[in-house]
C-alpha cells in the first residue's frame, strides 16, 4: 500500500464532488474550480510543511497542464519539466504525467515520458472517482514515483546534477 | 461566463501560492543535515539513538545511565541499558569509564553495573542466609546472586564482615564463612559421634551421619579429639578411637607374649595395616625376625636352631613344619633357615620342601646309589658314549675359545685405535667418538651372547647322563619310605641326581683313563710286532732274490714275477692291515687285489697315501729292487725302520726255511707237491740260497740243478717230474702215472732229504 508519509498527505488534500470532464460545459467549470482550490490547498500544505516539490500551471480551458517538479537528492535538487493532459474521459481515467526529459532513460516509463504508475494507483484512483483530482494524482502518482526513481536513477550516473539549476 | 472568470482568478490564486516563498521553517529533514553537517565538522558532540530518530549528549547518556541504574535497584546489564536509553551499545561502552570515574561506588562486573545500594542489599540477604545455615560458601553465592566469586569475596563479604555480616571466615578455606553457633554446634555433633565409635571408621561414613563438611571436620577435629586418632589427614582417613588401639595393642602384645610369633595377615585383620612399623614401636627392633607373612622372636629361632643341631648329629631329618607354628609359610621357613645356617652349618645340611635333611643323611642315600653309578659308569665308557662325549664337549671348548680369542683380539686393536684417535683429536670429538664406540661394542656384545647361548644350550642337551632319575628314585625310595618322608621323593632324587651324575662322571673319567693306557700300550706291542714281521719279510725277500739270481734269462724274470706276487704283496698288506688298525678304520686288507688295495690306498690320508701309491705299482711291475726301495719310505711313514742286513742271522733263516719245507716235506701226501718241495729243498741244500718258486717253475730249477745231482738222482727226479706233468695232463695214463709216482715218492722224498748230506759232503 501506500507509506504512511503518502497516506498523511492525501488526507490533507481536499476530495472534490463534481464528476465532469472536459466536455461537460457547465460541470467542467465546476470540476475545475474544485481542482483549483485543492490544489491550492495541496499547495499550501506542502509549502507549510517545507516539502514543496512542484509549480503547475494549465491552459485557458485546464484541459493541457505543464509546469515543473524537483527532488533533493543529497542535498543537491534535480529538476525536471512536467506535462500532462486531462483526459476526455476524466475524472473516470486518471491524467497521465509524463517527464518528457527522462524518456528512455528508465524503464518505468512509457513512450514519450509517460510514468509507469504502482499497481496501487489505478485501483485506488478507481475507487475514488470523482473525489480525486489532479492533486491526488500528483501526490499520489508522481511524488512516491520519484521518490524511487530518482536516487536510482542518480545512483546509475543516468542523471546529472545540472549547476545551472537554481534553487527556489 | 462568471464561472470561466471564477476560474481565471482561482488560477491566478494557484500561481500566486505557489509563488509565494516557502515559509522560513525547518523541516525535520532540515534539521537532519544541519545536526549531520555539524557533527561532520565536530562542531558538536552528539550520538544518535538507535532508532536514528533522537541525539543525545554525552552528558545526558552519562546521567541517564545512573538513573537507569538507580531504578533497577542499584544492577543493571549493559545490554539492557543500551535498549533502555535506546542508545547503541557501544556508546555505553565508550562512556561507562566516565560514569565509573565520577560515580566510586559503581562497579563494573562482567558486563553489568553494580553500585553500593545493591551491594547492601544483598549483603544484608547473605546475612540472613548465613544466619539461618549457618555455615556459606562463595560457590553457592556466586551461582545464587551470578556475579564472580572474587567480587563477591572481596567487595561484599570481606567489605562487610562484621559491619553487616556477622560470621567468622574459615582460615583455611577463604571462601567458606560460619556463624559462631554454627561451629558449636558442629563440634558437639562431632563429640558426640567420635565419642561413640567403638572401631576404626572411615571419617567418610562418620560425616555421612553427622552432616558436616569434610573440611571443617579436619579443622575442628584437633580441637574435639580425645577419644582418638585420624590416620591421616585425607578424605580417605579413618578414625580410631583410643579404646580400639588399646585394646589392639593389648591383643598383640599378649599373642607375642604367648606364642613368640605375630603373623602379618592377623594384624592387617584387626586393622593394623602398616605392621612393620607398628611392631617395631611396640617391641622394638631386638629380637625379632620378619618374614615374608609373619615376624618371629628369638625363643622360637632357637628352638628351630637347636632341632638342626641335633638332625645334623644324629644323621638324620627334621621336620620344620613340625617344630614351627602351622601358619608358617614355606617362604618363611626358608627364610629362618637362611637367617640360622651361618657358616659350616650351611654345609651340612640340605634344605628341601620345609625339611631339613643332614648331609650325614644325603650320604647315606647317596652311598646307596653308588653300585649303580658305577655299573653306569663303565657300561657307558664301555659303550662308548663317554668317549663321544667328551669330544663333543672337547670340540665346544675349542670352539669358543677359538672365539674368545678372536673376541679378544678385536678389542686389542679397538683400544689401540681408541688410543690413537685420543691423542689425536682434541676433547670435543673424543666424545662423541667414544659414544658412537660404545654402542658399536654394545651390539657386538649382544650378538657374542647370542652365539654364546647357543652352544651352551647344545652342551646341556648333550649332557651325559649317567644315573637317571628313575634309577635314582627306585635306590633311595626304600630307605626314604622307612623314614617316612617318600612323599619328597621326587625333590630328594633331583637334589642328589646331579652329585651323582658327577661322581659318576668321575668314575667314569677314571676308567676311561686306565682304559686309554691299556690301548696305548696295546698298540705300541702291534707296532713292534708289525714292525718285526715285516723285517722278516724283507729279510726274506733278500735272501729269496739271492737264490733268484743265480738263474739267468727268462727264469729269473719268472720267479722276480712270482716273488712280487707272493711274499711282496704279503708285504704291502701287512702294512696296510697296520694303517688300517692304526686309523680306526677295521678293515681286513687280507684278501685285496691289487685295484681294491688301490682304491683303499687313495682314501687314506695323504701321509699315507703318497708314500704307498708308488709301492703299489712296483708290485706290478718286474723289478724287486724298486719295490725294496720305494718299501722303505712307506715303512718310515709307518714309523717303522728297516733293520739293518745282519749276515750271520741269514743262515740261520735259510736254515729254518729248509727245515720248514723238510717238515712240510716229511707230512705231505700230494704228489705233484711233494716234487715242488723236494726240488726246493735239493736246492737250499745244493746253494745255501733260498729259492721260492712256484709248480711251474719246477722244470727250469731241475735243469738248474742238474749240475749238483748225480746221474740217479737227477733222473730219478726228472722221471718222477715227468709223470707228474704225465698226471696233471689228465691223459690216459694220468693213473697209470699217478701209481708209479706213489711208488716213487718215498724214493724222491728220500732223495731230497738224503741229498743235504750228500751236498753238505760235497761242498765241504
Amino acid at each position: 500500500m501506500v507509506d504512511e508519509s503518502t497516506r498523511k498527505t492525501l488526507s490533507n488534500i481536499p476530495l472534490l464532488r463534481t464528476k465532469a470532464g472536459p466536455r461537460d460545459k457547465e460541470l467542467w467549470v465546476e470540476r475545475l474550480k474544485e481542482e483549483y482550490q485543492s490544489l491550492i490547498k495541496y499547495v499550501q500544505n506542502n509549502k507549510d510543511a517545507d516539502n514543496d516539490w512542484f509549480r503547475l500551471e494549465s491552459n485557458k480551458e485546464g484541459t493541457k497542464w505543464f509546469g515543473k517538479c524537483w527532488f533533493f537528492h543529497d542535498q543537491l535538487k534535480y529538476e525536471f519539466d512536467v506535462e500532462f493532459d486531462i483526459p476526455v474521459t476524466y475524472p473516470t481515467t486518471a491524467p497521465e504525467i509524463a517527464l518528457p526529459e527522462l524518456d528512455g532513460k528508465t524503464a518505468k516509463m512509457y513512450r514519450g515520458g509517460k510514468i509507469c504508475l504502482s499497481d496501487h494507483f489505478k485501483p485506488l484512483w478507481a475507487r475514488n472517482v470523482p473525489k480525486f483530482g489532479i492533486g491526488h494524482a500528483m501526490a499520489l502518482g508522481l511524488g512516491p514515483w520519484l521518490a524511487v526513481e530518482i536516487p536510482d536513477l542518480i545512483a546509475k550516473g543516468v542523471i546529472h546534477y545540472k549547476e545551472k539549476v537554481e534553487n527556489t | 461566463m462568471a464561472d470561466w472568470e471564477e476560474i481565471k482568478r482561482l488560477a491566478a490564486d494557484f500561481q500566486k501560492v505557489q509563488l509565494t516563498s516557502t515559509t522560513q521553517k525547518l523541516s525535520e529533514r532540515n534539521c537532519v543535515e544541519i545536526v549531520s553537517w555539524l557533527i561532520e565538522k565536530k562542531l558538536i558532540d552528539l550520538m544518535f539513538t538507535s532508532d536514528g530518530k533522537e541525539y543525545l549528549t554525552p552528558s545526558q547518556l552519562v546521567t541517564d545511565i545512573q538513573n537507569e541504574l538507580h531504578s533497577n535497584g542499584g544492577r543493571i546489564n549493559l545490554t539492557e541499558l543500551a535498549k533502555i536509553i535506546g542508545v547503541d551499545y557501544a556508546h555505553i561502552n565508550s562512556h561507562l569509564h566516565e560514569v565509573l570515574k565520577r560515580r566510586k561506588d559503581i562497579h563494573f562486573v562482567l558486563g553489568q553495573l553494580i553500585d553500593s545500594t545493591y551491594i547492601t542489599k544483598i549483603a544484608g540477604e547473605i546475612n540472613e542466609k548465613l544466619q539461618q545455615q549457618g555455615q556459606i560458601n562463595v560457590g553457592e553465592l556466586t551461582i545464587f546472586y551470578d556475579v564472580p566469586s572474587d567480587f563477591l569475596q572481596q567487595q561484599v563479604l570481606e567489605k562487610n564482615l562484621g559491619t553487616l555480616i556477622f560470621a567468622q571466615q574459615d582460615k583455611s578455606d577463604p571462601k567458606t564463612f560460619f556463624t559462631e553457633n554454627f561451629i558449636a554446634r558442629s563440634k558437639a555433633k562431632m563429640r558426640g559421634s567420635l565419642s561413640g565409635i567403638t572401631r576404626p571408621t572411615p571419617v567418610i561414613s562418620i560425616l555421612n551421619q553427622i552432616g558436616v563438611n569434610e573440611k571443617l571436620f579436619f579443622t575442628l577435629f584437633e580441637q574435639v579429639a580425645m577419644y582418638g586418632s585420624l590416620t591421616s589427614k585425607l578424605p580417605g582417613a579413618q578414625y580410631v578411637p583410643n579404646a580400639y588401639s588399646r585394646s589392639q595393642t593389648e591383643w598383640v602384645t599378649n599373642f607375642y607374649r604367648q606364642n613368640s610369633y605375630l603373623e602379618f595377615d592377623a594384624l592387617v585383620r584387626i586393622g593394623i595395616s602398616d605392621y612393620k612399623t607398628y611392631l617395631k614401636r611396640l617391641f622394638g627392633n631386638d629380637n625379632l625376625l620378619f618374614l615374608s607373612s609373619c615376624v618371629v622372636a628369638k625363643n622360637i629361632l632357637d628352638r628351630v636352631e637347636a632341632d638342626i643341631d641335633e638332625c645334623i648329629s644324629s644323621k638324620g631329618y627334621v621336620d620344620l613344619q613340625n617344630s614351627l607354628p602351622s601358619v608358617f609359610t614355606s617362604k618363611d621357613i626358608n627364610l629362618i633357615v637362611e637367617r640360622l645356617l651361618v657358616g659350616p652349618k650351611q654345609q651340612q645340611v640340605v634344605l628341601i620342601d620345609d625339611l631339613v635333611f643332614s648331609k650325614g643323611f644325603m650320604n647315606k642315600l647317596s652311598n646307596l646309589c653308588e653300585e649303580t653309578v658305577r655299573n653306569n659308569a663303565n657300561l657307558i665308557v664301555e659303550s662308548g658314549k663317554y668317549q663321544q662325549y667328551i669330544v663333543d664337549s672337547q670340540g665346544n671348548q675349542s670352539k669358543t675359545q677359538k672365539y674368545d680369542e678372536a673376541e679378544e683380539k678385536v678389542d686389542k686393536r679397538e683400544e689401540r685405535r681408541k688410543k690413537a684417535s685420543g691423542g689425536k683429536s682434541g676433547g670435543g670429538t673424543q666424545g662423541r667418538e667414544t659414544k658412537t664406540k660404545s654402542t658399536k661394542k654394545h651390539i657386538r656384545g649382544g650378538h657374542r651372547n647370542d652365539i654364546e647361548d647357543e652352544p651352551t644350550a647344545s652342551q646341556s642337551k648333550r649332557e651325559l647322563i649317567i644315573v637317571s632319575s628313575d634309577e635314582v628314585k627306585e635306590l633311595i625310595v626304600g630307605l626314604l619310605e622307612e623314614e617316612d618322608v617318600d612323599h619328597l621323593l621326587d625333590q630328594i632324587a633331583q637334589y642328589l641326581l646331579p652329585k651323582l651324575n658327577e661322581q659318576g662322571h668321575q668314575i667314569a673319567a677314571e676308567i676311561f683313563k686306565t682304559k686309554i693306557a691299556d690301548q696305548t700300550a696295546n698298540r705300541r706291542k702291534t707296532h713292534a710286532d708289525h714292525q718285526d714281521k715285516l723285517n722278516e719279510l724283507i729279510c726274506e725277500i733278500r735272501l729269496f732274490t739271492k737264490g733268484i739270481k743265480l738263474f739267468n734269462g727268462d727264469t729269473q724274470v719268472q720267479l722276480n714275477k712270482y716273488l712280487l706276487k707272493t711274499t711282496c704283496s704279503d708285504i704291502l698288506t701287512e702294512i696296510l692291515n697296520y694303517i688300517s688298525l692304526e686309523s680306526g678304520l677295521n678293515t681286513s686288507t687280507d684278501n685285496f687285489n691289487n685295484e681294491q688295495r688301490l682304491k683303499f690306498i687313495n682314501e687314506l690320508p695323504s701321509e699315507y697315501r703318497v708314500p704307498l701309491q708308488p709301492l703299489v705299482k712296483a708290485l706290478s711291475g718286474q723289478n724287486i729292487d724298486d719295490f725294496t726301495s720305494t718299501l722303505e719310505t712307506a715303512m718310515s711313514s709307518c714309523s717303522m725302520i728297516v733293520k739293518k742286513i745282519d749276515k750271520k742271522k741269514d743262515r740261520l733263516i735259510v736254515l729254518n726255511y729248509k727245515h720248514k719245507l723238510l717238515e712240510e716235506l716229511a707230512l705231505c701226501e700230494d704228489l705233484a707237491v711233494v716234487l715242488h718241495l723236494a726240488v726246493l729243498v735239493i736246492f737250499i741244500s745244493a746253494t745255501q740260497c733260498m729259492l721260492n718258486a712256484s709248480g711251474r717253475h719246477v722244470s727250469s730249477i731241475l735243469s738248474f740243478l742238474k749240475q749238483f745231482l748225480s746221474e740217479d738222482q737227477f733222473s730219478e727226479l726228472t722221471s718222477y717230474y715227468d709223470f707228474v706233468t704225465l698226471m696233471l695232463s689228465n691223459g690216459s695214463e694220468a693213473e697209470n702215472a699217478r701209481e708209479k709216482l706213489k711208488e716213487k715218492m718215498q724214493t724222491v722224498k728220500n732223495l731230497a732229504s738224503e741229498y743235504k748230506l750228500s751236498s753238505h759232503e760235497k761242498t765241504v
